[in-house]
């Protein structure tokens, strides 16, 4: 499998250990990334832009997808943010030609035009869909028996559930469970886990988005669960980064360590933690580590 | 106890817009109402309100004429005078209140078409009127900071001296009793709808009011004038607006034919409502139908055109019968909608009773008749709302102050008591769903006699009945067991009525159709039926007739 | 209702949160229900049924039954719905146990019936009704059926509380207007006929649990049983705030900041975000920043303070250009 890779701003500037795992699994699973084809794809704006100009936010968007149609391959993501926010602007411009067209216009210049024919998936999709669970479990070195994950998805990969096609394709509604299960461990349920982590405030009320990482890591903790995994960067960056804060409003230190979804994968293919940047996290994940017996 | 100015009870429109005129008069008015202000079943009107507007060329009598000729002439035109009169000035005013209706090209107010009505003076809020016009009026009582006793349940009315005084309600949140008094009462606590089965209308349309006042002794006007609406949506009896054809919908039968043609070949699918629900049934009765429904066709209207201006319908459609307006032609079936009935008021909104006013749709001024034109509903609520406030405002500056008796608070207090003591007996919803079900087929789209009798006899033995029904649960908090159990027996107060007026019309009019004397009969019966409750007469019933008033229309044959 | 008639019944199983004040201890219980319903009923038929013929103690608010009043918002089976319009089968597929639940974030006066006060009180707080200076000397405003018709998304809205029930910002933070009101206050900001959209848009920037506060987790956008999608009427205001120079808060300066980078490298530049978020003169703003930034340039190395630029940059410049001409 070949894919027109789109790592996104966060996996190669505040979260370097998402794009190295992501490059070792990748490898682990046979998929071919091709990195040129999007290499001057823009940020998706992050919902951030859409803000300020949603019209230019899905300009962008569409200039992202003219390059990876370009590249006739299909297009793959490693963050929920980038793909709800992919998800959404594609949804826009598909319902409308009028609109298409307009944002078309805008593309002319550098002599690009989005078709309308790319689908972005996350790779936590095309471990459930193109891949497959067997095909998965056949990869698997080392099953992580004993670990207890809970599963924190994101909110712009399950919201809104019409534009990420969840009625078409109903096993992306508990994916990340079914990965988790895949690789040997045991899914700890909690009602945070298609909660919001609070990043998108984080600079704007960080008095709310502290108490955001308070509830649900601690929830997940005393739920009995030892790691607690996510698809997405920006979701990591405040569950783990900002967990000591997060622990000062409890009182007590929360102590649960955040891993990226492809560092799970890594773990149970066998690859070296340290390949995959587990020791480059603000929560240790020493303690996780030496549960399934693996050295830091 | 409580006391204010002006008491309201019932915070739907009629009884919002009588509060927004009584604040903003400066007085110290209170609204009672068992639900919260944006529950009330306003809210479920969807198709338009009726206004001519002189400004267009149309004409105030043309409207009245169509409502008089749509009620079969049992309006009494002076009513409808002022109604048709005061529409235009009373639209503006809610256009004014920030009510979003749908814009014609020309940036001013748009129009659709709509039953018994040639010119198109219908008003619109895409599909869901009722409901902007409530938020808007809600959005009033919240500007001026108006008085609501939320979720209290009013049991009885107090009458001191044969004036009315106040009220006896209680607290659903903690089952509190409590008296409140004023120098006015308005009584705008809507329909009876839940005395049928099925019904258009919400689970609160108990006829609490039509029953209290009925009690306290005022009479109830023409109860045997209930609207069958023609479009319900079949299983579920949802309400499908007349909009619907007033966009240009067809009504079709299993043949695939526009049978209006064959009742009301000129106002075809826009007939009265009494007229077409009629038809539609004949078209069942005699084996034409699809499941006892017929089709209502919006496919040639497009989907953009049914998203924009009847977006709510299409969603009914989809999410309670799975239906796609644009594909499929919806099945659809008459469906009891309204009470034209109700308790009797002058021009003015005031009863028999000094100190109770009514207005709504529990009023019978009489603009409706025995018909009832779409889209007049929600113009007769705004109107008489309105009217009914500025009488009584005037009529209290010579009332004295409220008695600090609390009789009537501590004879309820007794009653609930003895209720909520019962041993354990009938179950309400059973009892209810017995004489609901037997109301529609003795009181339904055709009626005769014998099915009347029957009625009668139902209701005697639901009579019999009503003492066994006990209230399994004795909590203080949210007691909806209690509530029911009230309400329980103000639908059969409502149902009494109805079917008393029924055998006491000897003809057909309107809605009341009778199989045995399918003729209209000016000379006997162009008069409004009276049921008074009076314990010194059979059945604790009295009827009386009061004449219709005639103003300009002589009566008239009536073809659609 | 149409329950009665039809013969084909399934079994429901509900297992339904009960609470009542007037129980000294004030815990809430479980408690479960199992009854025989039509094939085609909604959460909100089987509710009834109970009410009516199993236990006749249940609590819930419901009305229309035609998904209009806003009555019969409550949770099912973790998410806020109307239950008038949430067919048995959408939410047990198989027969599964269903769970309901009183709303969310809003108080519970007993079983699923809520106080309806935070509701209102949020409502009120956007002071939702017009205010025109100028009133038409007689008929009514003149106003483009476009501009009205937009409206009436948010007329849509129907009052039920789902919105508010599982907005993940109310569960942290009582104090956010939150999206029902915001919805409310974006009608009457893009009203014609309103005359105080500048203030509005003031206050809503300004004040402390304003549009600012919404962390865009879309769960109002899912809930929302009409439609209305209030987090896409709360990003049309931030719009608008920033249209109008409104620039002073955290949130704008974050959109702003963020609006700069990708127009200089074409990524977001996470080194300065943080500190233009707060401002570069708001040294407390940005002394809150200094311990978490520091612990992950120690631990991380990361952000770099060194930012590149995308090959091609120039390309997506231009498209800043254009839109910024445009305005």
């Amino acid at each position: 499998m070949k894919f027109a890779f789109y790592p996104g701003c966060v996996s190669r500037g505040a979260c370097p250990e998402l794009f190295d795992s992501t490059i070792a699994v990748c490898e682990k699973l046979g998929i071919e990334l091709d990195y040129k084809s999007m290499e001057s794809a823009s940020c998706t704006g992050s919902g951030i832009l859409q803000e300020k100009n949603l019209k230019l936010g899905d300009t962008l968007n569409a200039r992202n997808f003219a390059l990876a149609e370009k590249s006739g391959l299909p297009l793959l993501t490693i963050c929920s943010t980038c793909q709800g926010v992919m998800s959404q602007a594609n949804a826009r411009l598909l319902a409308d030609k009028e609109y298409l067209d307009e944002i078309n216009q805008e593309l002319k210049a550098e002599g690009l035009e989005y078709k309308g024919t790319v689908d972005p998936k996350h790779l936590l999709w095309v471990l459930v869909e193109d891949i497959g669970i067997d095909k998965l479990k056949s990869l698997i070195v080392k099953k992580l028996e004993g670990l207890k994950l809970a599963p924190f998805y994101g909110c712009y990969i399950v919201r809104p559930s019409s534009a990420l096609k969840f009625q078409e394709n109903p096993k992306r509604s508990n994916s990340l469970e079914e990965i988790i299960e895949a690789v040997g461990a045991t899914v700890v349920d909690f009602p945070g886990k298609t909660q919001c982590c609070g990043f998108p405030i984080l600079m704007i009320n960080q008095k709310n988005a502290v108490n955001m990482v308070a509830n649900h890591t601690s929830t997940a903790k005393n739920e009995g669960a030892d790691a607690m995994v996510t698809p997405c960067p920006l979701c990591h960056l405040n569950l783990d980064a900002y967990q000591p804060e997060a622990s000062k409003t409890k009182n007590e230190p929360i102590n649960l360590p955040i891993i990226h979804l492809p560092q799970l994968l890594g773990l149970a293919m066998g690859i070296e933690p340290e390949k995959m940047k587990l020791n480059k996290h603000i929560i240790s994940t020493k303690a996780m580590l030496s549960e399934i017996g693996v050295s830091p | 106890m409580y006391e204010h100015d002006i008491l309201i009870i019932g915070a739907g429109l009629a009884g919002l817009r009588a509060s927004v005129e009584g604040v903003k008069n400066g007085l110290d008015i209170a609204v009672v109402s068992k639900v919260h202000p944006i529950r009330s079943h306003s809210s479920a009107a969807q198709g338009g309100i009726n206004a001519p507007l002189t400004d267009r060329g149309d004409d105030w009598e043309a409207h009245a004429y169509d409502t008089i000729k749509g009620s079969d002439f049992l309006a009494d035109q002076d009513a409808v005078e002022i109604m048709s009169r005061e529409a235009g000035e009373a639209v503006i005013e809610l256009e004014r209140m920030g009510v979003i209706f749908t814009r014609g090209e020309d940036g001013k107010l748009g129009t659709r078409a709509f039953g018994g009505q040639k010119i198109a003076r219908t008003f619109f809020v895409g599909a869901i009127t009722g409901s902007a016009l409530l938020h808007v009026l809600f959005e009033q009582s919240l500007k001026l900071g108006l008085n609501v006793y939320e979720e209290w349940f009013v049991t009885k009315l107090i009458i001191e001296n044969n004036v009315c005084r106040g009220v006896v309600a209680y607290d659903i949140k903690n089952g509190e009793l409590h008296t409140i008094k004023a120098k006015a009462i308005i009584m705008a606590s809507g329909g009876n709808g839940r005395v049928f089965e099925p019904s258009t209308q919400s689970l609160i349309c108990t006829g609490d009011g039509l029953s209290l006042a009925y009690k306290a002794g005022a009479p109830l006007m023409d109860m045997e004038m209930v609207q069958y609406h023609p479009t319900t949506l079949a299983r579920t009896g949802i309400l499908l607006s007349e909009a619907a054809r007033g966009e240009g919908a067809y009504l079709l039968n299993s043949n695939g034919e526009r049978f209006m043609e064959k009742y009301a070949p000129d106002y075809m699918e826009l007939a009265s409502r009494d007229v077409v629900s009629r038809s539609e049934q004949t078209e069942i009765d005699e084996g034409r139908g699809i499941d006892g429904n017929v089709l209502l066709d919006l496919r040639h209207l497009g989907r953009d055109y049914i998203e924009k201006r009847l977006g709510y319908l299409q969603e009914v459609s989809l999410e309670f019968l799975g239906v796609d307006m644009a594909k499929e032609a919806v099945p659809v079936r008459p469906g009891m909608h309204y009470l034209m009935g109700g308790i009797k008021t002058d021009l003015n909104g005031l009863t028999e009773i000094p100190g109770l006013y009514a207005a709504g749709e529990c009023a019978n001024v009489s603009v409706h008749g025995a018909n009832r034109l779409g889209a007049n509903s929600l113009l007769d609520t705004v109107v008489f709302g309105r009217r009914s406030a500025e009488h009584a405002i005037e009529y209290i500056k010579s009332i004295g102050q409220n008695s600090k008796s609390e009789n009537d608070l501590k004879l309820e207090r007794k009653r609930l008591q003895s209720i909520l003591d019962r041993p354990k007996g009938e179950n309400i919803a059973k009892v209810r769903e017995d004489m609901a079900v037997n109301m529609t087929k003795g009181i339904g789209v055709w009626r005769d006699q014998k099915s009347i009798e029957n009625a009668l006899e139902n209701l005697k033995n639901i009579k019999n009945r009503l003492p066994n029904v006990s209230v399994e649960h004795k909590g203080k908090f949210f007691n909806t067991n209690l509530i029911f159990a009230l309400e329980l027996e103000f639908m059969v107060d409502n149902a009494e009525a109805i079917i008393h007026g029924a055998i006491t019309r000897k003809e057909s009019r309107g809605a009341h159709f009778r199989t045995d004397m399918p003729d209209r009969d000016d000379e006997n019966w162009l008069k409004h039926t009276l049921v008074y409750h009076d314990v010194n007469h059979e059945n604790n019933v009295r009827i009386e007739t009061a004449p219709v008033t005639i103003t300009k229309w002589e009566p008239e044959k009536r073809v659609y | 209702m149409g329950a009665r008639k039809e013969s084909i019944l399934m079994n429901v199983n509900l297992k339904v949160k009960r609470f009542d004040p007037g129980d000294s201890e004030g815990k809430t219980w479980w408690q479960k229900y199992k009854i025989d319903i039509h094939e085609g009923s909604t959460v909100l038929d089987a509710l009834i049924h109970v009410r009516e013929y199993e236990d006749t103690s249940l609590a819930l608010r419901c009305a229309c039954r035609a998904s209009i009043c806003g009555s019969c918002g409550m949770k099912v089976n973790g998410n806020a719905k109307l239950v008038c319009k949430t067919r048995i089968v959408e939410v047990s597929p198989n027969g599964e146990q269903i769970i309901v639940e009183p709303m969310a974030n809003h108080g519970v006066v007993k079983d699923l019936v809520v106080s309806l006060d935070t509701f209102f009180n949020q409502i009120k707080r956007v002071e939702p009704y017009i205010q025109a200076d100028h009133v038409p000397e007689k008929g009514e405003y003149i106003a483009t059926n476009e501009s009205m018709e937009n409206l009436l998304t948010a007329m849509n809205c129907i009052m039920c509380g789902c919105c508010v029930s599982d907005c993940t910002v109310l569960e942290v933070d009582d104090n956010f207007i939150g999206p029902a009101a915001l919805t409310k206050a974006w009608r009457f900001v893009n009203d014609p006929r309103d005359s105080k959209r500048t203030d509005r848009l003031k206050d809503l920037n300004d004040e402390d649990g304003g549009i600012w506060d919404c962390t865009r987790c879309m769960q109002c956008v899912e809930v929302c049983p009409k439609g209305v999608a209030p987090m896409d009427r709360i990003m049309e205001l931030r719009e608008s705030t920033l249209t109008n120079g409104l620039t002073n808060a955290f949130g704008a300066k974050h959109a702003n900041s963020v609006n700069k980078s990708i127009k200089h490298s074409g990524r977001i530049d996470e080194f300065r975000l943080p500190i233009e978020s707060k401002g570069y003169f708001n040294i407390k703003g940005i002394f809150s920043l200094l311990i978490p930034g520091l612990r992950m340039l120690i631990k991380k190395q990361s952000p770099s303070p060194i930012h590149h630029k995308n090959p091609n940059q120039s390309k997506v410049k231009n498209i800043f250009k254009n839109f910024e001409e445009n305005k």
